[in-house]
């Protein structure tokens, strides 16, 4: 069984998903919890069987799909992907389980089903053009949830969210194309397997092309400023589960991308565009928390709070050295959670309010203590407060951007003083001052559905700030591969010492090859 | 050895998740007694630990790995040094003393269990800041007391005024906590480690530049915590919280973790002389600025805090010119006697339901004889009076500057003193002497509750008797620290420095008596004067910063998103989708199912394509001819 | 005068012109055969021509192949014209709008 666990992964949840609409609509709850425990379960023991010591690929699966253009079924998972699956898991399970009551309840249950199949496809195929397909069939279940259980705006909200990302991801289909050619002018076979494409050393002019058609592909995902006012829209009109699992997975697929295909494929591209790219973050750290600042509906107060923290995600990629790629991934993980409590926290006092206007709010702090306190914790945690799991991100990403730059490492730290400014004046507008408007006076507090899914969260929010150890090791050496990787593989000398080598033997004689 | 470091460090944690069990239910006198009594644990622990370094043995204990990645290795380590230990005792002692006050002064309050769970996780980071063998434990404790002030100074959350300086005194550190952050950075990028004693040993062989970058953002966090100019404003605006929260935060402990991280980096900031001159300017600049400010004050929490940054200052000259023990030596003095003065005022603030104006007091001693004894003692503490804490590191700081030739920071901090006496006194006499003005108000004070009296009486000791622990201090800190003692040449020198300032403290506290024991009179003609306003309104400064960076910093944010967001990027975007859009509205009428207008467009197709054709066949059959032009044109 | 290639190939031209005319101007579907037909017929005159000029039988056997096509697709477009008629009473082209865009 743990030969096929990952196809398992990925297509329990379809199987079920089709189950699903033969159960009866009482008992679709219960049905959709009990799916998805089982599917964290099988995640979690894909963890305990990962064997954290090996940096490359593990629970390899290879089926050919068309052999004449080299495209198969290949899957595989390491210390990267490995965090990313038992996040999707674990979302998707705290999701349903805290679900309010909502209309057509067995739609929902089975779209997030195929969601949740798509999510574990996308981070566990080794093989382009799977990796393509799960990556764009995640849009369908995402544009069903908002365009189906939306706001108001949710037509506009879903398709532009649809048809943005698609049009990026074709940009990025083009590039997995000219990939394919390439490898196979180089030689004489077609292949879509990322791990032949890792041993393939493309000339320069031809990676800055190739990392451009990936990049816009990734960063509408991610999505990186410019191309970020998508996301807004999409978390302002979706459901609150649908913003979690948006914010929480379908962001870090681009990122994810990042350090899966651009940073291996491309190394001398991402040395030429570290720059443009850290200062696009930072940009993006600064530019958005400062909207983020300006906001009066504390959803998209975290919408924003999301773009901002991704900027910090992508420098810590582009840092392009262990420390900084290992808390850019770490970062994923720690936003998933915090970003994804809380919206959960904002769907709270949705559901009981009906309103997100924080000026609707006020006090709220004596009428909801523990309400408040989850959130203070939350609001705390993606501050970036040490002990905290988001700090280890935060902290590992910027110093390994430090050994780049040291200017724009001190302008992308602006995000913990802008991050300070956002995060407490929403705090003090919604829970602090005096209760004013009368029906703020008898909110309930917190029950414990949602108790269920925003315990676990702080849990492991103040678990892993305290003693990362457990993820952060199996991450750091799978970096640690690629990294090595893409030392070895980059073609100009600025690219080689830009990227450190590890091998400290090597030194020598990978310097010798440089000049 | 281990597990006393141990009971020192977690009983405070232990005591804040006690209390904090109980944080949803009423008021229950175990959420404070047990905290307490937890302190107190770990304060014996920390004599314990205090007894063990006086005899030399020091200890250094990893606790658990926290971030490995990389060549980076960060452990929960921590370390039981000369310095560390004073710290402790400082902290459990005052803290302790400070819960079993607040025990009494909390009483009434309905957030009693809450109250005491924040503070005694602030101990714990504070512990953890102090402790900590590496930077990067540092920062912990760093961000972990900058979280529990925040919620200490808002602790009082329905009052619009506390919230704001809470998010003041956060965002405000947060700034600073950039240049630690860098500072450490910088260290680990330089010396590949955060270990004290690793990085420390490293710094020597690195060149000068590199170091004074790294001393300059470390000293930029501590500007922060330690509310240096211009990182000031918030100190006097977390006044907001309650007194004990003053005591223990804003004066005794968190405030002086910057001075803690300078003397810690003492073997840093000795290679970087420079960088060390700035900090002593600074800090007697401070200093002055602070006990300007202080003068004409009419709030009497936010007159306590201009002295206590005014202290502050003289830590940092003395650190900053490289006599770190003495800088150390009148933190230690200065907890006691500002946390017994805050103290005080805690209880004549309880005695005149809440009154801060001492305007408004007046002839108290009468009714609060402890408190009135107490905070005089404190005041001649604070003012440097022979024989008490303050005469000893205060002369100490002076001294150390006049012996290092620096006379400029010298007198600035001579004149400072004179400046310290004469608004300590004023304050005093504001609130225990003259007639009893309060009685217009129809106010009845009555003494605080005997406990906390009780509970404050070891500061008032330790503030008369410090001084003559300097000694045994000495020779123990000098251990790690650099063991200069600052002799003045010549002895006649030496006495008329001494005598000279004592007679100068002496003519201020006598001024300050004279002016306001008697009758205080409003002086209307002084309080329109220019200077007056300046120091009244703390040089404007606190208006500037809300003029020209809150407000610009909320327009801009608004413009960013109202008019670039959603007007030129979302816009951009939308024009993108709504150009495709209308090319389909446009050209759908080319497929409007007339088979006629069909043909039509057909004939036309053809016709383009067969002049595309002819024009292709002409190119062909000229090719030579046309790139012989091209050629041509070219050169 | 002797006539040469160029004289049916301008023939030709002429013819296409004349159907190419008549399927942009006339509205009447009946008419509109006609000058499909004239156009086919345009090019079959192209095709003997210069099948005779290069002694080729290719270009003649081509025009019978279009003879052939051209007879079965007016016999099919006849009857839908018809079927038409019958429908709407009327086989002017500008009623055939139901493909409207």
């Amino acid at each position: 069984m743990l030969d096929h666990i990952l196809s398992i992964l990925i297509f329990f949840p379809l199987l079920a998903a089709m189950l699903g609409f033969v159960v009866n609509k009482d008992s679709i709850r219960a049905y959709g919890i009990t799916v998805t425990t089982v599917e964290f379960i099988l995640s979690l023991w894909l963890w305990y069987a990962y064997d954290s010591s090996v940096s490359g690929m593990q629970f390899m699966e290879n089926i050919e799909l068309i052999p004449a253009f080299g495209i198969a079924y290949i899957l595989g998972i390491d210390g990267i992907s490995l965090f990313i699956i038992v996040l999707s898991t674990f979302i998707t399970m705290i999701g349903i389980a805290s679900l309010t009551d909502t209309k057509r309840v067995k739609n929902m249950i089975i779209t997030l089903l195929v969601l949740e199949m798509t999510m574990v496809g996308v981070f566990a195929s080794l093989d382009a053009i799977l990796f393509y397909v799960f990556w764009e069939l995640s849009l369908v279940p995402m544009l069903y949830i908002i365009g189906a259980w939306g706001g108001p705006l949710r037509i506009y909200a879903s398709v532009k969210f649809f048809l943005y990302t698609f049009a990026g991801s074709l940009v990025m289909l083009v590039g997995m194309l000219f990939m394919a050619y390439f490898y196979y002018q180089a030689t004489g076979e077609w292949s879509f397997s990322l791990l032949e494409w890792y041993r393939l050393i493309l000339p320069e002019s031809f990676q800055y092309w190739l990392f451009a058609a990936f990049f816009v592909g990734f960063a509408i995902k991610v999505p990186m400023f410019p191309f970020h006012t998508w996301l807004p829209y999409a978390h302002g009109q979706a459901p609150t589960i649908g913003s979690v699992i948006l914010a929480a997975v379908l962001l870090k697929m681009g990122t994810y991308a990042f350090v899966r295909f651009s940073l291996p494929l491309f190394p001398d591209a991402a040395v030429f565009f570290m720059m443009p790219i850290a200062i696009i973050a930072v940009i993006m750290i600064i530019y958005t928390a400062m909207v983020a600042y300006a906001q009066e509906d504390i959803k998209q107060v975290v919408a924003y709070s999301s773009v901002s923290h991704m900027g910090v995600i992508i420098l810590g990629t582009f840092a392009l050295n262990v420390e900084g790629i290992s808390g850019s991934v770490f970062l994923m993980i720690a936003h998933g959670v915090v970003s994804g409590a809380l919206f959960l926290l904002v769907g709270v006092i949705y559901d009981r309010r009906h309103t997100k206007l924080m000026s609707e709010f006020g006090g709220l702090a004596s009428v909801m203590p523990r309400y408040a306190t989850i959130f203070g914790i939350m609001m705390m945690a993606s501050v970036g407060l040490p002990l905290t799991i988001n700090f280890v991100g935060e902290f590992l990403s910027l110093l390994g951007f430090y050994q780049q730059s040291h200017m724009i490492t001190l302008l992308a730290g602006v995000a913990i003083i802008v991050g300070a400014i956002y995060m407490l004046s929403s705090y003090k507008k919604a829970f602090f001052g005096e209760v004013t408007k009368e029906e703020n006076k008898n909110l309930p507090d917190v029950n414990k559905r949602e108790l269920v899914a925003l315990i676990p969260l702080v849990i492991i929010t103040i678990w892993l700030g305290v003693y990362p150890k457990p993820i952060l090791e199996p991450i750091n050496n799978s970096v640690e591969s690629i990294v090595q990787l893409m030392h070895d593989k980059a073609v100009t000398p600025e690219a080689k010492s830009a990227i450190p080598n590890l091998i400290k033997d090597d030194k020598l004689s990978s310097n010798m090859e440089a000049h | 050895m281990e597990m006393l470091l141990y009971i020192a460090l977690f009983s405070p944690l232990v005591g804040s998740l006690f209390a904090a069990l109980f944080t949803a239910q009423k008021k229950t006198l175990i959420a404070g007694v047990v905290p307490s009594a937890l302190l107190f644990t770990s304060f014996v622990a920390s004599t314990l630990l205090l007894i063990q370094v006086l005899q030399g043995n020091t200890i250094n204990v990893e606790l658990m790995t926290w971030m490995a990645t990389g060549n980076l290795y960060i452990p929960f380590g921590f370390v039981i040094d000369q310095i560390s230990v004073t710290m402790m005792m400082v902290v459990t002692l005052v803290s302790t003393i400070v819960h079993i006050y607040s025990i009494g002064y909390m009483d009434h309050d309905k957030s009693f269990n809450r109250f005491f769970s924040w503070l005694s996780a602030f101990v714990f980071s504070m512990m953890v800041l102090v402790m900590s063998d590496n930077f990067a434990g540092l920062f912990i404790g760093w961000e972990g007391v900058g979280l529990c002030s925040w919620a200490l100074i808002g602790f009082w959350y329905h009052k619009e005024s506390a919230t704001w300086a809470a998010n003041e005194a956060f965002i405000m550190n947060r700034i600073a906590d950039l240049g630690m952050l860098i500072g450490i950075f910088l260290v680990y990028w330089n010396t590949g480690t955060l270990q004290y004693a690793e990085a420390f040993a490293i710094m020597p062989t690195l060149d000068n530049s590199t170091l004074t970058m790294i001393g300059i953002f470390l000293f930029i966090g501590a500007m922060g915590k330690s509310a240096q100019f211009p990182l000031h404003t918030w100190l006097a605006d977390a006044m907001e919280g309650p007194t004990p929260v003053s005591a223990l935060i804003h004066a005794a402990t968190m405030v002086t973790a910057g001075v803690y991280l300078i003397v810690r980096s003492n073997e840093l900031y000795d290679l970087i002389p420079n960088v060390g001159l700035f900090i002593a300017s600074l800090g007697a600049f401070v200093a002055m600025f602070a006990a300007s400010m202080a003068l004409v004050n009419r709030d009497m929490k936010r007159i306590i805090a201009y002295s206590t940054l005014s202290q502050l200052g003289y830590m940092f000259a003395a650190a900053g010119l490289g006599a770190y023990w003495v800088a150390l030596f009148h933190l230690v003095a200065h907890a006691f006697f500002k946390a017994l003065l805050f103290l005080g005022a805690g209880n004549v603030m309880h005695a005149m339901s809440d009154e801060l104006d001492p305007f408004k007091m007046g002839g108290l001693r009468k009714v609060m004889k402890g408190t009135f004894i107490m905070m005089t003692l404190a005041s001649v503490a604070l003012a440097g009076l022979f024989p008490l804490a303050g005469f000893f590191s205060k002369d100490l700081i002076l001294e150390a500057a006049f012996a290092e030739h620096h006379f400029i920071i010298y007198s600035v901090l001579l004149f400072t003193a004179g400046l310290t006496a004469f608004y300590s006194f004023r304050l005093v006499a504001l609130i225990f002497h003259g007639e009893e003005r309060y009685k217009i108000f129809g106010i009845h004070p009555h003494e605080a509750y005997k406990f906390m009296l009780v509970a404050m009486s070891p500061l008032a000791i330790l503030a008369v008797i410090a001084g003559s622990l300097k000694m045994t201090y000495f020779e123990m800190v000098t251990n790690l620290l650099p063991a200069t003692e600052y002799h003045i040449h010549s002895h006649t020198t030496y006495w008329i420095m001494t005598i000279g300032t004592q007679l100068f403290v002496g003519l201020a506290i006598a001024f300050a008596y004279k002016k306001y024991i008697g009758k205080v009179k409003e002086d209307k003609e002084f309080e329109k004067r220019f200077c007056y306003k300046v120091l009244f309104n703390q040089y404007y400064i606190p208006h500037f910063y809300d003029e020209y960076i809150v407000k610009p910093y909320r327009e801009l944010s608004y413009i960013f998103w109202k008019q670039i967001d959603l007007k030129i990027v979302d816009a951009t975007v939308d024009f993108i989708g709504t150009s495709l859009y209308k090319t389909g509205e446009v050209t759908r009428g080319v497929q409007n199912g007339n088979l006629s207008t069909m043909l039509k467009w057909m004939v036309a197709g053809l016709a383009v394509l067969l002049v595309l054709a002819a024009m292709f066949t002409l190119v062909a059959t000229n090719a030579d001819f046309l790139l012989s032009v091209y050629h041509d044109l070219g050169a | 005068m002797e006539i040469t290639l160029t004289h049916y190939l301008v023939l030709s031209t002429i013819l296409f012109s004349i159907g190419l005319v008549g399927i942009m101007r006339r509205k009447n579907l009946l008419m509109l055969f006609f000058a499909t037909e004239i156009l086919l017929n345009a090019v079959n005159v192209g095709l003997a021509a210069i099948s005779h000029y290069y002694n080729d039988l290719t270009g003649q056997l081509f025009a019978f192949f279009i003879i052939a096509i051209a007879a079965s697709e007016i016999a099919v477009g006849l009857g839908l014209l018809i079927v038409w008629y019958k429908r709407t009473g009327s086989i002017d082209l500008d009623t055939l709008t139901s493909m409207k865009g």
